[in-house]
């Protein structure tokens, strides 16, 4: 569960999602932190807990499916490495 | 020691007598199918006679609004006869979902606060800590307010409204439909509905300008139909409502400054739904949602429903619901649960909202038997 924070960030600025449409996704999905906290984790200021880092994957994920995308942010427990 | 569960459930209940209290302590998850165990319980106490009932959340891992409705429900069954319900040592998560539904004076004084840096259960299965909850709350509204794009205060005001109209449908016994209706600009409009029938309703309300929900928002006192084919009042508004199929409405005011705002209104498709506790559960609900406009102020004015934020609180509550049917029928934790929802959807494509969505219908269809994860 220590993923590269970078990662979560850089598929935002792939999506050109901001971060507010990300929070409003991921809280959508049953997130419980606050903007600024998930904010903090993309930016490596926060870590998340695994549980919390796979919502936001989830949320960035969801947004690559309806572009047409599968799901390339990888999830923590995931067996075929994604 | 009295338990009570379901096979295979990681959801589990302990009563422990200690007159004048009795304490039931909870672990697990209570959800869509765990929660009708949980109020049977409560119910069957408070009807024994034990009227201070303390609630341990301590070892809770997971709930969503049946579970809150069933503590709603018997906190309105103990006011009238002087009881109280507190709870205990609740997880960031539910003192949250409590603070949203306005019922956080519940919360007995001194529980530990898990976001005060107390270790509570939420440490264990991955939840945050660094935060003192009500904080926490009243950054997510800001962030609410500022994502929805809409004036700061009213958005949230309404996701409240809608949330409270939710655990009354779920609570309410015969309940099939509700709706807060709210007077803005000196008219009354509809802020939260839980279905189209009862969004007809309301709308038929204003355009003959009579009914239940209006007499309700301007004289400040509940009415209510028993039958809607014996009712005499309103000759306008109630044959249209015998033609959306409604038998019976209850219709409670929603007081501020002791002024009436607004009306929670409940309908039901057959007569004589709603008794004397049904009455006093949505007496409950008014005093919540008016409680929510005390606090905004109510400078109730006029603005777009954010349909977004309705459809973001209906997919959270749908896959909370999914979240403990997969815990109940797997038992397995809140996390786990999520986490094979998560791969299911990445299995099939199919967004998790819709997942989930499709697992509580499944439930409703095939009872507690079946595949989950297909």
């Amino acid at each position: 569960m220590t993923e590269p924070a970078g990662e979560l960030e850089q598929a935002r600025l792939d999506l050109e999602l901001s971060h507010g449409e990300l929070w409003f996704r991921y809280f959508e999905l049953g997130g419980m932190s606050t903007a600024l906290e998930v904010e903090a984790y993309l930016y490596g200021a926060l870590r998340p807990t695994g549980h919390d880092r796979d919502m936001v994957a989830t949320a960035l994920n969801e947004r690559f499916s309806e572009l047409g995308g599968d799901h390339p942010v990888p999830y923590s427990d995931d067996e075929d490495g994604a | 020691m009295n338990r009570v569960g379901q096979e295979g459930v990681s959801f589990d209940v302990s009563v422990l007598f200690s007159p004048p209290v009795v304490v039931v302590s909870v672990w697990g998850g209570v959800g869509l199918l765990t929660a009708p165990s949980l109020g049977a319980l409560l119910g069957d106490l408070i009807d024994r006679g034990h009227i201070d009932v303390v609630v341990d959340l301590v070892e809770l891992e997971f709930m969503d609004a049946s579970g809150l409705g069933v503590i709603a429900s018997a906190t309105a069954r103990l006011r009238p006869v002087g009881g109280v319900l507190s709870i205990r040592s609740p997880s960031v998560m539910v003192r949250r979902l409590l603070e949203i539904a306005d019922m956080s004076e519940l919360i007995a004084v001194g529980s530990p606060d898990p976001g005060a840096g107390v270790l509570g259960p939420e440490q264990r299965s991955g939840d945050r800590s660094e935060s003192v909850a009500s904080v926490a709350s009243g950054s997510m509204a800001v962030d609410l307010a500022r994502v929805a794009a809409l004036p700061a205060g009213n958005d949230v005001v309404d996701a409240a409204l809608r949330l409270v109209t939710a655990l009354a449908r779920a609570t309410v016994g015969g309940a099939d439909g509700v709706s807060v209706s709210l007077r803005r600009h000196g008219q009354v409009t509809t802020v939260a509905a839980s279905d189209e029938t009862i969004a007809q309703m309301d709308r038929d309300q204003y355009a003959t300008g009579e009914g239940p929900c209006l007499a309700a928002a301007s004289e400040g006192h509940w009415f209510h139909i028993e039958s809607l084919a014996e009712e005499t009042r309103w000759p306008q508004f109630v044959p249209r409502a015998l033609e959306d199929g409604i038998g019976s409405i209850l219709s409670t005011p929603l007081m501020v400054s002791a002024r009436p705002v607004g009306a929670l209104n409940i309908y039901s498709n057959t007569e004589r739904a709603f008794g004397p506790p049904d009455q006093e559960l949505a007496a409950l609900f008014a005093t919540q949602a008016s409680g929510i406009l005390a606090d905004a102020g109510v400078d109730i004015a006029t603005e777009e429903v954010a349909k977004r934020l309705q459809d973001a609180l209906q997919a959270r509550e749908t896959i909370a619901q999914a979240q403990g049917v997969v815990m109940a029928r797997q038992g397995v934790t809140a996390e786990v649960a999520y986490a094979a929802l998560r791969q299911s959807s990445k299995r099939t494509g199919v967004p998790v909202r819709h997942r989930a969505a499709e697992i509580v219908a499944s439930t409703a269809r095939e009872g507690l038997i079946g595949e989950v994860t297909a």
